[in-house]
């Protein structure tokens, strides 16, 4: 491996920290995930209104959410959109990845920022900008422009998590394989991706929840129709304050709940992972023949 | 580049033109179809944008600096763990990290409202009376923005306290220096390069929030994202709206500059 003689600590050295402190973090803590339990009461309350504490307990407002058909449309909506553009930020995140990575020319550096600007361009203006865009197109309000600007917004990150994974994985690999006469796709599709699997999975789930939740690039493209659940979320907040928005945000807290603790266990760029990989590499006996 | 097309292609197409479009309604004039600067001299004369502007840079900054002195506690604290605990207890900053933010803008709602759960346990204390205004202006603006903004300030830090050498603390430590004198002696001053990383990361994404201004906050807590969204949706002005998203991204752009200035600035823990 690359980095032997790279030193890791294992913790901050020093005393314990001082009461003091450890008060303030913990309390911090509480300030984080106040906001995903006070929705759980809620989320039971009985009555059409917000009311803290809720007067009585019942599964209504959860009824009210998978009965009525507003908000089933805008959650299948929002999947369909999710999967759609996950897909497609995967093959591109990884593709980009592993031509960034294993580039040999200069500015690749360069290149690679250009690639990950999305992630920095405040998301209003890709909005603003793929709205002028697919307006003068008469595409606009159509569940593929969602997709499109979805997976713009997707890809770079999909890009960070592959490439931090693909410096784990050893180049000669990919040259012993190219050496017996695979080409440069069979390689990256037998070789490398085998290997990206941890990072891909991650990746992959990162980049679903992102567009699961993501408001203003699909607030600007949705149009009738093709409203997205979190758009039909913030209008219900600004609009009404529907108690209905406890239930689903109970239901969107345990879907991100999962995806963290997964992403948690699977993507430990250090050296879990490389363990991870070095094991599939050594175990996976797959023929290399067409 | 075989393997970079399919991504190059896709951003020219997706990315790149409505980019170019965007500076070309923001700097052509729509009479003439000659360059000019008039929507431009239209933002920066008209008492209300030029407000709106100062409000956007005023959250971004207050916001940061609320956010380091909530945040820097945590990540000492997690920096001072064994791994496994750490990595367990980094699950309360990870998690509101993937909570939707209309989630965490709903239960705001619900918390700091006036029949909410801060006001019910001011009533029960203080009498049925009781209730303090925390939703709809600069504090609801701030009590959201420090919540979802937490993790981008907690894991720069982590990671810098994580890579600093016991050895210096042990050698402060056994020529008999306090825990304070050491913290500010030591360890805060080598963590400064993660707290600039950490500052900037959060001034950037506060300065184009956009949901938070529009559910937690009032009518004078209205940021450039919103002016964009007004200008878009009621008023039907391309022009003003690109020249705020322009100045906006001109803005944010400074800042990632400083950024990547930084060595050793991490996001979302890979080198980028």
């Amino acid at each position: 491996m690359a980095d032997v003689n790279q030193r890791r600590v294992e913790t901050l050295g020093g005393q314990p920290p001082a009461r003091a402190t450890v008060w303030a973090a913990w309390f911090m803590f509480f300030f984080l995930i106040a906001p995903s339990l006070i929705i759980i009461p809620m989320s039971f309350g009985d009555l059409n209104e917000l009311y803290f504490p809720p007067r009585s307990l019942s599964l209504f407002l959860y009824r009210e959410y998978f009965f009525e058909s507003v908000w089933m449309e805008t959650t299948f909506q929002s999947f369909k959109v999710a999967i759609l553009s996950t897909l497609a930020g995967m093959f591109l995140g990884a593709t980009a990845a592993y031509g960034i990575v294993r580039a040999t020319f200069r500015g690749k550096k360069m290149l690679g920022a250009l690639l990950l600007s999305p992630l920095f361009v405040p998301n209003i203006v890709i909005a603003l900008g793929l709205y002028i865009y697919f307006a003068r197109m008469g595409l606009q309000g159509t569940t593929f422009c969602l997709v499109l600007g979805h997976t713009l917004f997707v890809t770079p990150f999909v890009m960070v998590v592959v490439m931090a994974a693909l410096r784990g994985v050893d180049p000669n690999l990919e040259a012993a394989a190219k050496t017996m006469g695979a080409g440069r796709i069979y390689t990256f599709r037998r070789v490398t991706l085998p290997l990206l699997r941890p990072a891909m999975v991650t990746g992959g789930l990162f980049a679903f929840l992102m567009s699961f939740d993501e408001l203003v690039i699909s607030f600007f493209l949705s149009g009738f129709g093709t409203q997205t659940l979190p758009v039909k979320m913030y209008d219900s907040i600004v609009l009404e304050i529907s108690p209905v928005l406890s239930a689903i945000s109970v239901l969107l807290t345990v879907l991100a709940f999962f995806v963290c603790v997964i992403i948690t266990i699977f993507y430990n760029p250090d050296r879990r992972t490389r363990l991870r990989l070095a094991r599939v590499a050594a175990t996976d006996t797959e023929p290399l023949e067409k | 580049m075989f393997f970079l097309a399919p991504f190059l292609i896709y951003m020219g197409i997706v990315f790149f033109i409505p980019v170019g479009l965007i500076l070309f309604t923001g700097f052509v004039s729509e009479d003439t179809g000659e360059f000019t600067f008039e929507y431009f001299q239209a933002f920066f004369t008209q008492g209300l944008y030029l407000r709106v502007l100062w409000t956007t840079i005023e959250v971004s900054f207050m916001g940061a600096l609320i956010v380091l002195l909530c945040g820097y506690p945590i990540a000492y604290y997690l920096a001072k763990q064994p791994p496994k605990k750490r990595m367990y207890l980094s699950l309360f900053v990870l998690l509101p990290f993937y909570t939707s933010i209309l989630v965490k803008s709903f239960a705001f709602v619900v918390i700091l409202g006036h029949s909410g759960a801060v006001n019910w346990f001011l009533r029960f204390f203080l009498g049925s009376e009781f209730a303090v205004q925390l939703l709809y202006n600069r504090i609801g603006v701030m009590f959201g923005i420090v919540h979802d903004m937490l993790p981008f300030i907690v894991f720069p830090i982590l990671v810098n306290l994580l890579a600093q050498n016991p050895a210096l603390h042990r050698a402060a430590e056994i020529m008999g220096a306090s825990r304070t004198r050491i913290f500010w002696q030591i360890t805060f001053p080598l963590s400064l390069p993660g707290i600039f990383a950490g500052l900037l990361l959060v001034v950037v994404r506060v300065m184009g929030q956009f949901v938070t201004p529009s559910l937690l906050g009032g009518r004078t807590d209205i940021m450039m994202a919103n002016l964009v969204d007004f200008h878009v949706n009621d008023v039907l002005d391309w022009n003003m709206a690109a020249v705020i998203s322009i100045l906006l991204a001109v803005m944010a752009g400074v800042f990632l500059v400083a950024l990547a200035r930084l060595r050793g600035a991490q996001i979302f823990g890979a080198e980028t």
